[in-house]
């Protein structure tokens, strides 16, 4: 990705904040700089909001959306710690220190700056620049970059926190999924806790701390930089027994007829083109016509939770915005919603309790094991939603987190507050990316991106203010030429302009690479490679310029290496194949039919 | 489609279906002692099927195969009981039901007393009254037509209209008081009901359930020569029963019977107030196969008008629907 321009950035600030004398205008800026509530949803799909085209009940996310401006375009890494990195700091993973995820450093990345597993000492973050800015900096919810006692939120710049410092959890208690590692970590104000707050619940009290920050300091004029990294709906779907059966058979129509209605739904409200087609249904899920009323019934509760799961979100939301307008703060914020990656369609309990007699497995016996449907959601449970469900949540798109199609990489992103000048309520195809709201909200609090420090020259922001997009003077923050890269766990992708290419393990990869033309297919159904070298060539070249701009290390170890040897071959999802299974009765006209002759 | 991507998919299915049939096992069956184990009343499948056996032994000094529970003062019997039967459940307007037949069989034998108050020795063997019984829900979860609604099953508060009417052809004797057939019609309205307490989820699952019912005895006009009446008797079987493990549970039971004065030829008799208290153990030993194990034995019983009885008894039932039988055979092959 080609670096901001500082001087791009410097002018952008003095036309947004232009005032007539520095004394005042300093004043003014200090009196009216807008709060910046950032809303991360763990694994929330690109269609899971109401205003994306989700059935799943999201008023108070949507009034936001109504209120401000929807993004189609918005990019964020296909995993969680990589995102969370970029959105903290803007600079690209393989420079501070999310080169890989902790859980799967390679081993020829061990030791390697950038490629620490944690959020690296090499980096600013964005809470810090705030908080030196003049603002108050609150964090509630996941962190994901690091345990050390240097690496937690208050250690990098969170003047209050209440997080959960690992990636993800029960969302009742401290348990956590590993024999190795069997307890959750938290921290507030910097300090680990022993045990969690009494009627603890994830989302519920992440929302009340973060309420508590804000209120208790008040009245001093400061403006505040809130971040509320929520770890819903990631798995397991834990959720309180009243939130858990409001959409009791709702979901047994199955998945496919799900992501029709949501494609519909999202093209009748502009998210995706007329003529938009649904991604490919994985390979190696049914068509869920033809599975029995039972199978689709237990699928379906699955689906009935992570819903649940998703409006709870949205109730907890709406009770961040409510306090904020009781407050008389909500017209001076700036909310920016948006999930971390694709959603998840990997089954992680499985993969870490998979083989009977293994250490995680009889960890996962004593604290995972209610997997009765009726317990799913209590202390103990690990309901996940399944890849199937995870494509309902990315549609239209292809594939889901951990990859580098567009269902892992791809979310909806709303906007809305002061800094919206745009329509309200209107829809945005620019290119956007998670590093680009670093640049964004130091413009907010009027300040700059540092060259240095503690004597050492800073990575650059690896992306482009939304200022003048916000603003209503422009459609994008990127140009045709400029392009945005990914790679993690060895998966790598390109875009640039409405071409993508990606390279991608098998069996969801072809271990090579494939092209698409996003414009034209955004569900990456037809691969384009062999059609256009050209086009791969060129685009091949911004790879490698981005590998090695970014020091790039492909992993010589990666989770997906052995995944093609444990799922089924793929093969095309040819619509209505094999027809077998679709073919109806055959009722021979009613006129030609007979009784046995004797 | 790939057969090995279909595993999981079916296996799914299976195991709900599975699931299903563990809740078709929990018939239990009509007792002659008028009173069955807790979860008696819970919901199952409809056009499930199910056979109980029911083995009892009993001691007390009241006829067990009269629900009525004549009292002998100072008479002492010993039963051994067995009852068959069947039981369907199917769907009425909606609501879960059930129809049985249970025909009680087996051997009594004891000391009574003559209205002379002449102590006798009697027996008696064979078949008693069998007793149809038809079961509807009234209030509560709609009626499982599906193993979807199998799946999604709670009792929340259930209240059902329960309907019992035993047909007068077992084996009487009219010039002994000690019968397996009762001579007389006789029959029940009661409103079971279930209280869920907690999560419904195998191995945690607790309920308070309750059998408020009302025994009404038609005449008998040849008891050892004399006219047997019986006033209304009313009934509460009180159960709370807790799962220990996913397969096994427990109950505390108790009952209470109140009035059922028996007249005799123009003599009334005193009224009942009988409380007994015992224990249940149940345990699911396959898809198909339940059993339950239990105890029970009255408690204000030291008066020798008091009816006195005490009761170990089995059940042993199996159901089954075509459904998963299908499921079962096409997942051995």
């Amino acid at each position: 990705m080609k670096r901001a321009s500082m001087t791009v950035i410097a002018a952008t600030i003095a036309a947004l904040f232009a005032a007539p004398a520095p004394a005042q205008a300093q004043a003014q800026a200090q009196t009216k700089r807008p709060n910046i509530v950032i809303i991360l949803g763990d694994d929330l799909g690109y269609a899971d909001m109401g205003s994306f085209g989700s059935e799943i009940k999201t008023p108070n996310l949507d009034a936001l959306a109504n209120d401000g401006v929807r993004f189609t375009n918005f990019y964020t890494h296909a995993t969680s710690s990589p995102t969370r990195s970029m959105l903290l700091t803007g600079v690209d993973t393989h420079r501070n220190g999310m080169g890989n995820m902790d859980e799967f450093t390679a081993p020829n990345q061990r030791g390697v700056p950038g490629y620490e597993g944690y959020l690296n000492d090499q980096v600013v973050t964005l809470p810090q620049l705030l908080k030196a800015a003049g603002y108050h900096t609150y964090m509630a919810g996941k962190w994901h970059l690091g345990k050390a006692p240097n690496l937690i939120p208050a250690a990098r710049g969170f003047e209050r926190d209440f997080t959960l410092l690992d990636g993800a959890g029960s969302y009742w208690d401290m348990t956590n999924f590993t024999a190795a590692s069997p307890k959750s970590v938290f921290t507030e104000d910097g300090r680990y806790l022993k045990e969690l707050p009494k009627d603890y619940y994830a989302t519920k009290t992440y929302t009340d701390k973060l309420i508590s920050f804000i209120d208790a300091n008040h009245g001093d004029g400061k403006p505040f930089f809130a971040y509320v990294s929520h770890q819903a709906p990631h798995d397991p779907l834990h959720l309180p027994p009243e939130w858990r059966n409001r959409h009791v058979g709702e979901y047994d129509k199955g998945w496919d007829a799900v992501r029709q209605e949501r494609l519909k739904r999202q093209i009748e409200l502009g998210i995706m083109p007329a003529g938009t087609k649904l991604a490919e249904r994985m390979w190696f899920l049914p068509d869920p016509i033809v599975l029995a009323p039972a199978a689709r019934a237990i699928m379906g509760k699955k689906m009935e939770l992570y819903a649940g799961m998703v409006e709870n979100l949205d109730h907890h939301v709406g009770r961040l915005i409510n306090h904020l307008k009781e407050i008389g703060e909500y017209e001076n914020t700036i909310f920016l919603v948006f999930g971390d990656n694709g959603a998840e369609g990997t089954d992680l309990l499985k993969m870490i309790a998979g083989s009977p007699g293994s250490r995680d497995f009889l960890f996962a016996a004593i604290n995972w094991s209610q997997t009765d449907p009726n317990a799913w959601g209590e202390p103990g449970s690990y309901p996940s939603y399944g890849p199937m469900w995870a494509q309902v949540s990315m549609t239209p798109f292809s594939q889901y987190k951990g990859w580098m199609a567009e269902g892992g990489v791809r979310n909806g992103l709303i906007v809305s507050g002061p800094l919206v000048k745009r329509q309200k309520g209107s829809i945005n195809h620019g290119v956007m990316h998670v590093a680009d709201i670093v640049p964004t909200m130091l413009e907010v609090a009027g300040t700059t991106y540092p060259e240095s420090k503690d004597g050492k020259k800073l990575p650059p922001l690896i992306g482009k203010s939304w200022g003048p997009v916000l603003a209503g003077k422009a459609d994008s923050p990127r140009t045709d030429t400029d392009y945005l890269a990914w790679e993690v766990f060895g998966n790598h992708a390109v875009r640039q302009g409405e071409w993508k290419i990606r390279w991608q393990y098998k069996p969801f990869g072809t271990e090579s690479w494939e092209l698409f033309n996003l414009a034209n297919d955004p569900s990456e159904r037809k691969n384009l490679a062999a059609e256009r070298p050209d086009k791969v060539k060129a685009m091949v070249a911004l790879w490698d310029q981005y590998a090695r701009d970014n020091n790039v290390i492909l992993p010589s170890r990666s989770m997906f290496e052995t995944m093609e040897d444990t799922m089924p071959p793929r093969v095309p999802d040819d619509e209505g194949y094999p027809p077998l299974i679709y073919k109806k009765q055959f009722v021979p006209p009613a006129d030609m039919t007979a009784d046995p002759k004797p | 489609m790939k057969n090995d991507a279909m595993q999981k998919w079916r296996s799914a299915g299976l195991r709900l279906a599975a699931a299903a049939i563990l809740a078709v096992g929990v018939f239990g069956a009509q007792q002659a002692s008028a009173q069955v184990p807790g979860r008696f009343y819970w919901k199952t499948l409809s056009d499930a099927s199910a056979v109980p056996l029911i083995v009892e032994s009993i001691s007390g000094n009241t006829n067990p195969f009269d629900p009525s529970h004549l009292v002998t003062p100072g008479g002492s019997f010993d039963a051994t009981m067995a009852l068959g039967g069947y039981a369907q459940t199917f769907t009425l307007m909606d609501r879960s039901a059930m129809a049985a037949v249970i025909l009680p069989m087996g051997r009594l034998k004891g000391e009574a007393r003559t209205i002379s108050g002449t102590s006798i020795q009697q027996s008696s063997a064979g078949f008693g009254d069998p007793m149809l019984e038809f079961n509807i829900n009234l209030i509560g979860p709609q009626a499982q037509k599906n193993i979807p609604d199998v799946i999604r099953y709670q009792p929340g508060f259930s209240l059902d209209l329960l309907a019992d009417l035993a047909i007068p052809i077992g084996k009487y004797n009219s010039e002994q008081a000690l019968n397996l057939g009762q001579n007389r019609w006789y029959g029940r309205i009661g409103a079971p009901m279930i209280v869920q307490i907690g999560p419904w989820v195998p191995g945690r699952r607790t309920t308070l359930e309750f059998l408020p019912a009302v025994w009404l005895f038609g005449e008998n006009s040849d008891f050892v020569g004399q006219t047997l009446k019986t006033d209304p008797l009313f009934q509460i079987d009180a159960h709370l029963t807790r799962d220990f493990t996913e397969h096994l549970w427990g109950a505390i039971d108790s009952s209470w019977y109140s009035g059922g004065a028996a007249t005799i030829d123009g003599n009334s008799g005193s009224s009942r107030n009988d409380l007994a208290f015992g224990l249940t153990l149940g345990y699911t030993i396959n898809e198909n196969l339940n059993l339950t194990v239990g105890y029970k034995s009255t408690v204000n019983d030291s008066a020798p008008g008091d009816m006195h009885m005490d009761n170990f008894m089995i059940t042993l039932v199996s159901g089954w629907h075509p459904l998963i039988e299908g499921s079962r055979r096409l997942r051995s092959e």
